[in-house]
């Protein structure tokens, strides 16, 4: 069997990755993209434990996060679709219309 | 049947000031209301002095409580007006001279636009006045003492538009507060040593009190202050009381607020500031002679301050151009000889020259206020001139009045002015009755002035057409003259032995004033008298001759022959330039100092300065907001790392 501190590792991983992504890149989409990876990351290391500790609270707790996920994508690309029609464009760091 | 009937009196003119108040808004029917309500006061002030008399002479003394108006402590105030022979004296002068006066303003404030207000305020000053000279104790006296205050502010500032008329008002009201914080003192002095404010005993609660002044004795021998220099209570408290007076009745050094409160209406400047209010101070004094009679420090102060008020009133008097400045100056200078009188410890004879001096100054006052009508609101005496023909009752009216005033046989002013001067001579008040002697000569001299200049020779300035008054204000005028002719009788001497109604007013005083009547002095009266029509009659020729000379911008015919005196009397010896040096001046530059240096730097440096930090960190914090979504999630993780490696490292 896989230990689980490999799971654990590829979860930090695909967390630091999606951190990172968030942080620089400036593709509305790509920054999606990379929040839904640090989900996942943490899906990963939810289901990880739950394996390990042979209890079930982690396992549904993905599914919780799942459908928010899903819930968020929505949501989010309706705001990513709403603002590349007044903008033409789906860069995060034209959108600053808010600063002080 | 007393007890109540008395209580009518001073509500009548309040239910008249407050219909006039709160009900009316036309003007005819405001000056009827407010007269009648007082001409109704008078005649019931008639009826309760009838009956007042009906009683023995020991009994004259009727007092009524309404309610216990303060009771703290051992404080006990009643809510309680009396009526004895002095009050019913006061009484009947204010209510028959405020009466005169108010029909007499039906026709002076005719076509006013604030004249409802006008008849509001009048009533209300007759109701405090009332109140003043029948309250039973000090504190209810002090109640109309500041309520006729207030009035005389509302009344001198009733043409608030002008700005002298406002200043003036302020002046008046300002310098009157020094006698009245010196009067407070004296009643917490009063009471301290008495535990009472009454004057006289009476019955409250079912428990007889006894007044100060009948506890006179209690405070003989007791002092207060430094052991090298003890003051006798008596004359502590006197004292004090004596600068109360010195501020109501416009004594030295208070007097400078009266010559201008002629700001106001006419008919005011005849009820308040000559012929009622300013006798206030008198009437206080003569009511607590005994407080007086303890002290004969404070008696000679008292002497001394009313001869040299009416000496230097009287050289100001001569020294004016306005008509109504003269009558003033004169009205102060009157009441310097009252003050004087009561210093001598002739009671009786400073109340009988208040009561004539009363009716013969309203009779001047309203006089000129005719003159001042007629001639289209001048007050200028050099624009005036000859206008005897044109106002002929008028000019008979005044010509009475200022032979009363300047004391010819035998008008009312000879009368009391004898008694005075005669007591003067009998008690051994030699530097004072020189004084009041030589003063008694100016009035007569600034009088025949007057009436030269405003009523003789030809008129100066024909830029109006005069003409004589109405018939509201012609009948005052006659009724006046025709007091200031008999109204000496009321106290005439004893001229022949055996004379029938010698006396009746020191008589009548007799049981308030313990006095008994003095003689007469057939030297000081012939004297008094002769100076009387001869300098009367100098003034009178010295004006008349020179008529010609008489114009706006010119000297005094009298000038070159007294010179720089004369523009020291034209400003009544400098005491209001000595204030506005000493007083007024350093008092505004130490306003106009915390105005624009500390409150411009202190206390606004201080709010603007809190305004500006916060701007200035505002600006600061707002560069934190810059509006990239990428700047927010990198803080946010920051953030999270800081907290997590918090947990993580320090709690663990």
């Amino acid at each position: 069997m896989v230990p689980t501190a490999y799971y654990i590792l590829l979860s930090a991983a695909l967390f630091a990755i999606g951190v990172l992504g968030v942080l620089v890149r400036r593709n509305a989409l790509v920054v999606f993209m990379s929040v839904e990876l640090m989900l996942n990351a943490a899906n990963l290391a939810f289901v990880a434990f739950a394996r390990e500790r042979l209890s079930v609270d982690g396992q549904v707790l993905v599914f919780f996060v799942i459908t928010v996920a899903a819930a968020e994508v929505a949501v989010g690309l309706a705001l990513l679709v709403a603002i590349f029609r007044s903008k033409r464009t789906a860069d995060v760091d034209e959108v600053s219309v808010l600063k002080g | 049947m007393l007890t109540w009937l008395i209580w009518f009196i001073p509500l009548l003119p309040f239910v008249g000031f407050l219909l006039n108040l709160f009900v009316i808004r036309q003007e005819r029917q405001a000056g009827m209301l407010a007269s009648a309500t007082v001409v109704a006061s008078f005649v019931l002030a008639l009826v309760a002095t009838v009956l007042l008399a009906g009683l023995p002479e020991a009994e004259r003394r009727v007092q009524s409580m309404a309610w216990e108006w303060i009771a703290t402590g051992s404080l006990s105030v009643p809510f309680a007006i009396m009526f004895d022979p002095l009050t019913a004296v006061m009484v009947l002068l204010v209510t028959g001279v405020g009466a005169l006066i108010h029909i007499y303003s039906i026709g002076y404030m005719h076509g006013d636009p604030r004249v409802v207000r006008y008849f509001a305020y009048l009533n209300l000053f007759v109701t405090m006045m009332l109140f003043l000279v029948m309250a039973n104790n000090l504190l209810l006296l002090f109640l109309g003492w500041e309520g006729v205050g207030l009035c005389s502010f509302l009344l001198i500032g009733f043409w608030f538009e002008r700005k002298e008329a406002a200043a003036a008002a302020v002046k008046a009201f300002v310098v009157n507060r020094i006698g009245d914080a010196a009067f407070i003192l004296a009643m917490l002095a009063v009471f301290s040593n008495f535990g009472t404010l009454n004057f006289y005993g009476m019955e409250i609660n079912g428990r007889w009190v006894p007044g100060f002044l009948e506890r006179m004795p209690e405070i003989f021998g007791l002092r207060f202050g430094p052991d090298w220099q003890p003051i006798a209570i008596a004359t502590g408290i006197s004292f004090l009381l004596l600068i109360g007076a010195t501020g109501k009745s416009a004594q030295l050094p208070l007097f400078v607020w009266l010559p201008d409160a002629m700001a106001g209406p006419t008919p005011v400047s005849a009820l308040i500031h000559a012929a009622t209010m300013v006798t206030a101070g008198v009437y206080m004094m003569a009511r607590t002679e005994q407080l007086f009679a303890a002290s004969p420090a404070t008696q000679s102060w008292v002497v001394w301050i009313g001869t040299f008020t009416a000496f230097i009133a009287a050289t100001a008097a001569i020294a004016q151009w306005d008509i109504k400045r003269v009558l003033a100056y004169s009205t102060v200078s009157q009441l310097g000889f009252m003050v004087a009188a009561c210093g001598m410890g002739a009671y009786a004879a400073a109340i009988f020259h208040l009561l004539t001096h009363g009716i013969f100054k309203a009779l001047l006052f309203l006089g000129s206020g005719s003159v001042i009508h007629g001639t289209h609101e001048t007050q200028d005496m050099r624009k005036m001139g000859g206008l005897r023909t044109a106002m002929p009752t008028t000019f008979w009216t005044y010509m009475v009045g200022a032979a009363a005033l300047a004391g010819v046989v035998p008008l009312a002013g000879f009368w009391s002015k004898d008694e005075i001067l005669a007591h003067a001579a009998a008690y051994g008040y030699w530097p004072q009755l020189a004084i009041l002697f030589l003063t008694s000569l100016l009035t007569a001299f600034y009088m025949g002035r007057q009436v030269a200049l405003i009523f003789y020779g030809e008129q100066r300035d024909n830029h109006y057409h005069p003409h004589e008054s109405g018939q509201t204000m012609r009948v005052p005028l006659i009724i006046l003259a025709i007091g200031a002719i008999v109204a000496g009788f009321m106290n005439i001497p004893t001229l022949f032995s055996g004379m029938p109604a010698a006396h009746l007013l020191t008589d009548w005083l007799q049981p308030v004033l313990h006095e008994e009547a003095g003689k007469f002095n057939l030297v000081v009266a012939i004297l008094a008298t002769a100076g009387a029509v001869g300098m009367g009659y100098l003034g009178w020729w010295a004006y008349t001759s020179n008529a010609a000379k008489v114009k706006v911008g010119g000297l005094d015919p009298a000038y070159r022959y007294t010179g720089d005196i004369w523009d020291g009397m034209q400003e009544a010896w400098y005491v209001d330039l000595a204030y506005n040096r000493m007083v007024v001046a350093p008092f505004r530059s130490f306003s106009a100092t915390l105005a624009n240096v500390f409150d411009k730097q202190g206390i606004d440096g201080m709010v603007n300065g809190v305004g500006r930090v916060f701007t200035w960190a505002a600006t600061e914090v707002r560069m934190l907001q810059n509006g990239y979504v990428r700047t927010y999630a990198l803080v946010f993780t920051m953030g999270a790392v800081l907290v997590l490696s918090f947990m993580l490292f320090v709690t663990r």
